[in-house]
């Protein structure tokens, strides 16, 4: 990024904490109840450098790469029958809404007990929130594929296969990679609120611990800022393989 | 007539006047009204605060009190906000709170007795914390009061988290886990989930803390601001409350019927709510509020508490009890 491109992006930054500071300083409410930001940089740092927010970031990350891969994968293949059979869209669309429409917050504690050992009932509950996002880009990007193209390929003898690596997929790739891109940060949702549905280790517990616990609200202030920071991370990283892949848009 | 007519209705609109000022209580100071937050769901382990509400004893002691319903964590931020005046909340919080800069006061122990037990059916075998090795145990997360006592129990048995198999309900479904098999104990409140246990016909095992460790139970908590600002409410509320609680010890029914008649729909099953409150009134009491009468604060156990918490690395910064505990408002027997 350039210096051209930083500055705005740095202001913003500048103006965000200033704007931060003078609601503390406006509002009077006390530190325990809205921290200044000074404190959650202060906190933020020394629960990276005394290795408490780690193993929490870390068992986040994990859970979310793995409901983010689970999940995106499904979806790219439902989607691409969606998109590729009327019937199975008629059939499957109204469960596949139904199951959008319900609340993740709902559910989340019923799959920690249908999965209480390890990662699986978290890897569910991720891969649920990304599904519906990407399902969706995947069905709309496939359908967005040129007929004609499609019509020349066939004409020129191409194999189904041939067809799908060739011309839909490349065609559809942006449309996809942009659910991606949504479902990414949703991800980090999912896997924030799996932990809050039972967990001993990660960002969305250590917010509870930090709550309800410790009454340490710099840390859970300093936990929700390593949370956004870790969405931004992976958003930025899915808009660099796009851009890889697709080139700018 | 019409001068007579206009005398008349004069004297009647005086008069209505007159009684109705006479019948008018003179409106609460604001340094007499006071917000009360209690546990997240109105239940009978509130009738104290119900029954001193209905039966008018804020009221005569000049206090104008509006009840809260909120969560422990809330409550105590709350609290030391000053958002809510006094609050009913865990002991085990106030420690950690206060050494994290939150200025609350601790002014009257509620439950002398540490309410967060294990329960097991006696059919499991379990009675002690050494039985929990090895066995499936329902929690519902790793935080807060239940934990504290989970890990203090298991700590009298040379045991670890790592020694049982938990399973986490944070729907707060593991006492039906128990009823139904599926762990073989559970973390929970002595006067909720074994009693429930208990009334379905199940002999009900439970392990309290209180033979390890003398933890503080939920008591009243006030803002040290609030203390200064309105010390003779405060005061009061603490008096009146405690009144409320040695009545309904000697009569439960009384404090029953309050409960009902503040939450009609705790009506529907009375024997269930009856059972609950006795086991309530059962943890107001110990050896000290015998000795010292209920609401009596345990220094002893308050300072054994802050070293077990700081070796759970839950105090940030060091307490000690005076910067905790304000025992002034408790009525000396």
């Amino acid at each position: 990024m350039s210096i051209r491109n930083a500055l705005p992006v740095g202001l913003a930054f500048v103006a965000f904490v200033g704007a931060w500071k003078l609601v503390t300083i406006v509002s009077g409410f006390p530190p325990f109840i809205l921290p200044p930001p000074e404190a959650v940089a202060v906190r933020f740092v020394e629960a990276w450098a005394d290795g408490v927010m780690t193993p929490h970031a870390a068992a986040t990350l994990r859970e979310v790469v793995a409901g983010f891969a689970v999940g995106a994968g499904l979806a790219v293949a439902v989607g691409y029958l969606l998109a590729r059979s009327r019937l199975a869209e008629r059939v499957l669309s109204p469960y596949l809404v139904a199951a959008q429409a319900t609340p993740i917050l709902a559910l989340a504690p019923l799959i920690a007990l249908w999965f209480p050992e390890g990662l699986t009932g978290k890897i569910v509950i991720c891969a649920l929130i990304v599904f519906f996002p990407v399902a969706v880009a995947t069905m709309v990007g496939i359908r967005s594929v040129d007929t004609g193209l499609l019509e020349l390929g066939r004409s020129l003898r191409a194999t189904p296969r041939q067809i799908f690596v060739t011309l839909e997929i490349p065609a559809a790739l942006p449309s996809i990679l942009g659910g991606m891109r949504v479902g990414v940060t949703l991800a980090v949702v999912g896997a924030i609120v799996a932990e809050w549905a039972g967990a001993e280790r990660g960002l969305g517990w250590l917010v509870i611990l930090a709550r309800g616990s410790l009454f340490d609200t710099p840390l859970m202030f300093a936990t929700l800022v390593t949370i956004a920071l870790l969405g931004v991370a992976l958003y930025v990283l899915v808009v660099l393989v796009e851009r890889r892949l697709v080139g700018a848009r | 007539m019409y001068p007579r007519h206009v005398r008349m209705i004069t004297a009647a609109v005086a008069l209505i006047l007159t009684v109705a000022a006479c019948g008018q209580s003179p409106s609460p100071s604001p340094s007499r009204m006071l917000t009360v937050g209690l546990g997240f769901i109105p239940s009978v382990q509130f009738a104290p605060f119900y029954l001193a509400d209905r039966a008018g004893y804020y009221h005569d002691a000049g206090l104008d009190v509006t009840f809260q319903n909120r969560i422990d964590p809330d409550l105590v931020t709350l609290v030391g906000q000053g958002g809510i005046d006094v609050g009913l909340a865990d002991g085990t919080s106030v420690i950690p709170a206060v050494s994290q800069g939150i200025p609350i006061r601790y002014l009257a122990t509620v439950y002398a007795t540490y309410p967060s037990i294990v329960f097991a059916k006696a059919s499991s075998g379990i009675e002690d914390a050494p039985d929990l090795a090895g066995r499936k145990l329902g929690i519902p997360g790793r935080f807060g009061s239940s934990w504290i006592m989970l890990q203090a129990l298991l700590r009298s048995a040379d045991l670890t988290a790592t020694d049982l198999q938990i399973v986490e309900y944070p729907d707060f479904g593991q006492g039906a886990a128990v009823a139904q098999g599926a762990v073989d104990a559970a973390t929970g409140f002595a006067n909720n989930e074994p009693v429930q246990l208990q009334l379905s016909g199940e002999e009900v095992n439970i392990l309290r803390v209180d033979d390890v460790i003398a933890l503080p139970g939920p008591g009243l908590i006030a803002g040290t601001s609030t203390i200064g600002s309105k010390p003779d409410a405060i005061g009061a509320f603490v008096v009146q409350t405690l009144r409320a609680m040695r009545e309904i010890a000697a009569d439960p029914d009384k404090g029953l019927d309050a409960a009902i008649a503040a939450v009609p729909e705790l009506g529907q099953d009375r024997a269930t709510q009856r059972a609950i409150l006795l086991a309530t009134i059962e943890m107001w009491q110990s050896d000290l509020t015998r000795a010292r009468g209920l609401g009596a604060i345990d220094r002893d156990g308050w300072t054994e508490s802050i070293a077990f918490l700081t070796e759970l690395e839950l105090v940030a910064k060091p307490v000690t009890v005076d910067d905790l505990v304000d025992p002034r408002f408790i009525p000396v027997d």
